[in-house]
């Protein structure tokens, strides 16, 4: 897919790319975006254009890489935008696939496998809250404060989007029992959604992020 | 041209027809005798993905990337132990022979039905219930008596017939089907 640029009319990025409504709702972005492009809505929410560019292109195109654009983009700015990633997470994400969830658990109280689905999605959140709270606490500020990091530790984090990979192949390949199709159907996209959003973060953390750091730690 | 549902790898002629004779004699199967690699000459070397494949250790070694990916369906013509794939002994009794062969083509059928279904096998799901009780690969090893390289590989076909990578994962398939009572998730 051809990557975007900053003149184009955001709307049409979106009618295309709709799947960024929440990435772009984390920069304060709202829809109704007229006919404003991608550099004036930039100007207008005094946001780094070829930052919100990068983005949109890194969630758009998983060929995209986004170091060279990106490198000269300040540590802050990132850490920013992955601050209010995890907020996002957690606001809403989360309590999204829980809402559903229960939802699909209480339509279908007979199938034990839903209940023991359910159990792992807890497992899911309590391992991405884990890693949320490690960057906040630990990596973020480090970066921040331009320290060397002494626990490589926090470059790596356990696989929460191969946790939701498996959740989902659990949905479409194993689940048997009575349930809801449309409430799983939510819940399955729900899940998809998170997965895909945390595997794109998981690219501008550890490659533009932590890349930036490596390079200048060497 | 009749689907062979056996096929020797063996350069040695006499021994590959004995062995021949008794998988059509005591097994009913059609066999093929290669003394070849396979895939280097004739079709007819290439083995339907439903055959059984009887080889030499250095034939196996020789052919690794062909053998390897088949190894479910794979008898070794050695009287070497191994632990990672069935062996026949070729030095031992006829009788003995035929007991083994017995037993080992049993196994390699379940092996190829359950792969077919893309079900777990017997010893998939023994694995299965050793990683979902939280042994790590080492423990399973030493509890089956298989090497940490044959964990790998059934770990590897576990997670490609059912999706599930991750140990929680795993555990939670194996209380979804009874494999095991409680996994603590």
């Amino acid at each position: 897919m051809p990557h975007f640029n900053p003149d184009v009319r955001l709307s049409e990025i979106v009618i295309k790319e709709p799947s960024i409504i929440p990435v772009l709702n984390r920069f304060g972005i709202t829809l109704g975006t007229g006919d404003m492009t991608l550099r004036e809505t930039s100007d207008s929410h005094r946001l780094d254009p070829d930052f919100l560019l990068s983005i949109i292109n890194t969630y758009s195109d998983d060929e995209y890489f986004p170091e060279q654009a990106l490198k000269s983009v300040q540590v802050s700015t990132i850490v920013d935008y992955l601050t209010k990633t995890h907020n996002y997470y957690t606001r809403f994400q989360i309590p999204n696939i829980e809402r559903h969830f229960d939802a699909l658990l209480h339509t279908s109280s007979d199938n034990s496998n839903l209940s023991l689905m359910r159990r792992f999605f807890e497992s899911v959140k309590k391992q991405l809250l884990v890693n949320i709270e490690q960057d906040a606490q630990q990596l973020f500020p480090t970066l921040l404060e331009g320290k060397e990091i002494d626990d490589t530790g926090l470059f790596s984090q356990s696989p929460v989007a191969e946790m939701l990979t498996d959740l989902k192949n659990m949905f479409i390949i194993h689940l048997t029992g009575n349930y809801d199709l449309n409430l799983a159907y939510a819940v399955i996209v729900a899940i998809i959604t998170l997965e895909n959003d945390i595997r794109k973060n998981n690219r501008i953390r550890d490659r533009i992020l932590l890349g930036q750091y490596k390079r200048n730690d060497q | 041209m009749t689907i062979p549902e056996a096929i020797i790898y063996d350069r040695d002629r006499l021994r590959s027809a004995g062995l021949k004779h008794i998988l059509h004699t005591n097994f009913g199967l059609q066999v093929n005798m290669c003394d070849t690699m396979p895939g280097r000459t004739t079709e007819s070397n290439n083995p339907s993905e439903q055959a059984l494949i009887f080889v030499t250790p250095e034939i196996f070694t020789a052919a690794c990337d062909f053998f390897t990916p088949r190894r479910k369906r794979t008898v070794v013509i050695s009287s070497a132990a191994n632990d990672s794939l069935p062996a026949i002994d070729p030095t031992i009794d006829i009788e003995s022979i035929i007991e083994t062969l017995d037993r080992i083509i049993s196994e390699l059928k379940e092996n190829v039905a359950s792969d077919n279904r893309g079900e777990l096998s017997q010893r998939e799901i023994e694995v299965l219930r050793l990683v979902a009780r939280g042994h790590i690969n080492k423990e399973i090893a030493d509890i089956l008596n298989i090497s940490i390289h044959t964990v790998l590989s059934h770990r590897k076909n576990i997670t490609a017939k059912l999706g599930i990578k991750s140990t929680s994962g795993l555990a939670v398939y194996a209380m979804m089907n009874g494999y095991i009572s409680d996994c603590g998730i």
